[in-house]
């Protein structure tokens, strides 16, 4: 959508006013009783005096956070508050990638949050690949606000080739201390045969707001591997939809998340079995500690003439303390009858003979548990094809853990 | 002093009395063997001194080395030395074989005042306790029991035994499930490490074992009482003749 074409919309004044003013796009945002976002209240979000990124208020990031995953031969594309810095990303991406910034195009999305960012972004990032033996594509963003809460709005498409191949990895992290609102919206559309592995992790620090909307749609024969993490932040939602758009493809999406404090996190996912003969699986895990709040909600449609579709969904989590709010929300809407479906939500807490177990062998109560909760996660981390990738993932739940362990007062 | 010392013991499960005043002593350098039929109270008694959670003990006192056991917690426990081979060893999905055996030698090499093994070590030391016990050594890259056969399960817990070096080893029916080859080696694994500061408490069913593992005592187990013990004799005339003169007798 071109800005000038939501003019007409309640944040069309948002966008007549992104030069400086407060937001006043805040009164738009869906409410408690709008069904998709009842367990995700957007009323802190709401309440707090947002200004939009530009450069008179940005601060200046000359080098990257630690932490960051190394992925061998990984080109990398940095953003600083949604906007591209050439000065921290690669130039060059090798053959079959184009990359282009400062482009404006129209995105499928239509919730608010994806006019929203219509209506903000300061430009976005195409990422084009044809061809076999692609480098893959490592996207930072980064959140560093000033004095006065921020809001940016990265925006992103990218297109995979007919039999081309790409991988992504896109990490999302702040500065310490920070209140910002990172609001990106994705479009991904995958031609013939094209397969795209993405692995997306979300670790925002624990004042930041991440409501990231992401549109994938999957021609004949193509495949779809995603992964995606969530380690916390005030209130993160990942929201993802899926549509197939020809037969024989397939899409696997499955994420982990791992809260404490009074993080919050969101995952969404709309699974469209739009054609016939298309498989799709997603594993989801999640643990829970403090006053966190957990959320899965995942939408599976069969439209009638897709048959022999496959379709499964799996979600679990833990709870690790008593705190802790999980909600689960599966829905089927299976409308052709020759389909495979299944579907699987459990919540739990650790199980005490696999706990007795491991203390029985000497292991101290709270070692005992990081191993099972890195054990629980690590069943939906194994999911991610790429050995650097799962690898980090792991690291990254361990720092988890023992950042758990220190809160807790224990060495 | 004896190693580990019962003193009647009485424990019960979910308000059932199941343990109804065992006395036994240990002391080191010995095997003790315990026989008895199903059901009456022998993985009950392993559980108690390990230091399960769901049991009451309403009389007695557990003593390792003179120290009252039931204070501590099950790691404790196992950090002072008992370690118990399961029945059943339950299957951890996600943790792998090889982080679980490393945490827990680190952990009683931490209490023991000695440094941590690293990654190096570590893998040199499975590698010959795995050969040792016939055990493929790429199966401590797998979950941890996840998907092992039942007689790979029995080995493991062995290799975990070997690995620990305990003070005290009690063997829940590690015999069951293991096939004639399989139950030479893990005896070899478990007669390799007789010691004169160690004992073994071994329950099992069958009288092969004890011919591979020659016990100093055997004791049978019947009503949650200990109705009879002997030497190595007694676990042919049970073999022979069955419990049923010990079951009248305890009832
Ligand atoms: N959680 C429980 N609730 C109720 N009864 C229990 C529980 N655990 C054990 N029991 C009972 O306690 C008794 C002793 O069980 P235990 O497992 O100690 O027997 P065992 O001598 O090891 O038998 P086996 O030779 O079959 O292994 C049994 O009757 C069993 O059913
Ligand atoms: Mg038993």
């Amino acid at each position: 959508m071109k800005p000038s074409e939501i003019i007409d919309h309640p944040f069309g004044s948002a966008y007549a006013m992104r030069l400086g003013a407060k937001a006043p796009w805040l009164g738009h945002l869906p409410g408690p009783k709008t069904e998709a976002w009842r367990f995700t209240p957007l009323r802190t979000l709401a309440s707090t005096p947002f200004v939009p990124a530009s450069a008179s208020n940005d601060v200046d990031v000359t080098e990257l956070p630690r932490g960051l995953p190394l992925i061998a031969g990984a080109a990398r594309l940095v953003l600083v508050n949604g906007a591209y810095r050439a000065d921290l990303s690669d130039r060059e991406f090798g053959q079959g990638l184009t990359v282009s910034t400062a482009q404006e195009f129209a995105s499928s999305a239509r919730s608010p949050l994806a006019l929203l960012n219509a209506a903000y972004a300061a430009a976005g990032i195409s990422i084009d690949a044809a061809g076999a033996g692609l480098r893959p594509i490592h996207l930072i963003s980064i959140g560093a606000a000033g004095a006065e809460p921020l809001a940016f709005h990265p925006r992103l498409r990218i297109t995979v080739a007919p039999a081309a191949s790409l991988t992504i990895i896109e990490s999302h992290v702040g500065l310490p201390g920070q209140t910002y609102f990172s609001n990106p919206v994705t479009e991904i559309v995958l031609a013939e045969k094209a397969s795209l592995r993405r692995y997306v992790s979300v670790a925002e620090d624990s004042e930041a707001f991440h409501l990231a909307t992401t549109t994938i749609s999957i021609a004949a024969g193509g495949s779809l591997e995603a992964f995606h993490l969530g380690l916390g932040g005030a209130l993160v939602r990942q929201e993802i939809s899926v549509r197939f758009e020809g037969r024989g493809a397939a899409a696997r999406l499955n994420g982990a998340y791992a809260l404490s404090g009074r993080a919050h996190h969101d995952f969404t996912t709309v699974m469209d079995h739009n054609v016939p003969d298309c498989h799709s699986s997603q594993v989801f895990k999640g643990v829970a500690d403090g006053d966190s709040h957990g959320v899965f909600q995942g939408r599976i449609h069969v439209a009638r003439d897709s048959q022999r579709s496959d379709a499964r969904q799996l979600h679990k989590a833990l709870f690790l303390s008593r705190g802790p709010q999980i909600d689960c929300k599966p829905e089927l809407e299976i409308y052709a009858d020759d389909v495979q479906c299944a579907h699987g939500a459990a919540t739990g807490e650790i199980d005490h003979d696999h706990l007795f177990y491991l203390m029985s062998r000497g292991i101290d109560p709270a070692t005992a548990r990081s191993l099972l909760v890195e054990g629980f996660l690590t069943e939906a981390v194994i999911e991610v094809s790429v050995p650097d990738v799962q690898a980090h993932f792991i690291d990254a739940i361990r720092t988890w853990l023992k950042s758990r362990e220190i809160a807790r007062g224990r060495p | 002093m004896a190693l580990l010392e019962i003193k009647n013991l009485h424990a019960s499960v979910a308000g059932k009395a199941i343990l109804k005043g065992i006395t036994l002593a240990l002391e080191p350098g010995t095997v003790h063997a315990i026989m008895g039929p199903n059901g009456t109270g022998k993985s009950t008694l392993s559980n108690v001194i390990a230091g399960r959670e769901g049991y009451d003990v309403t009389e007695g006192e557990v003593l390792l080395d003179g120290k009252n056991v039931l204070a501590m917690s099950a790691d404790e426990r196992a950090r002072a030395g008992i370690f118990l081979a399961f029945q059943y060893p339950v299957e951890i999905p996600g943790v792998t074989t090889s982080a679980f055996l490393k945490t827990a030698l680190n952990a009683k090499r931490r209490a023991e005042g000695k440094t941590e093994v690293d990654a190096m070590e570590f893998l040199k030391l499975v590698k010959a306790k795995t050969a040792a016990l016939g055990m493929p050594y790429d199966m401590i890259k797998r979950a941890l029991n996840v998907g092992f056969s039942g007689g790979e399960k029995k080995r493991a817990e062995v290799l975990q035994m070997t690995l620990l070096e305990p003070r005290l080893a009690i063997l829940d029916e590690t015999d069951s499930g293991l096939d004639i080859d399989a139950l030479k080696v893990v005896s070899e694994g478990v007669n390799s490490l007789r010691a004169p500061d160690r004992a073994f408490l071994v329950i099992t069913h069958y009288q092969r074992l004890l011919d591979y593992i020659v016990p100093d005592h055997v004791h049978v187990l019947a009503h949650g009482r200990i109705a009879a013990s002997g030497g190595k004799e007694l676990a042919v005339e049970l073999e022979a003749e069955g419990y049923a003169k010990y079951l009248d007798a305890a009832a």
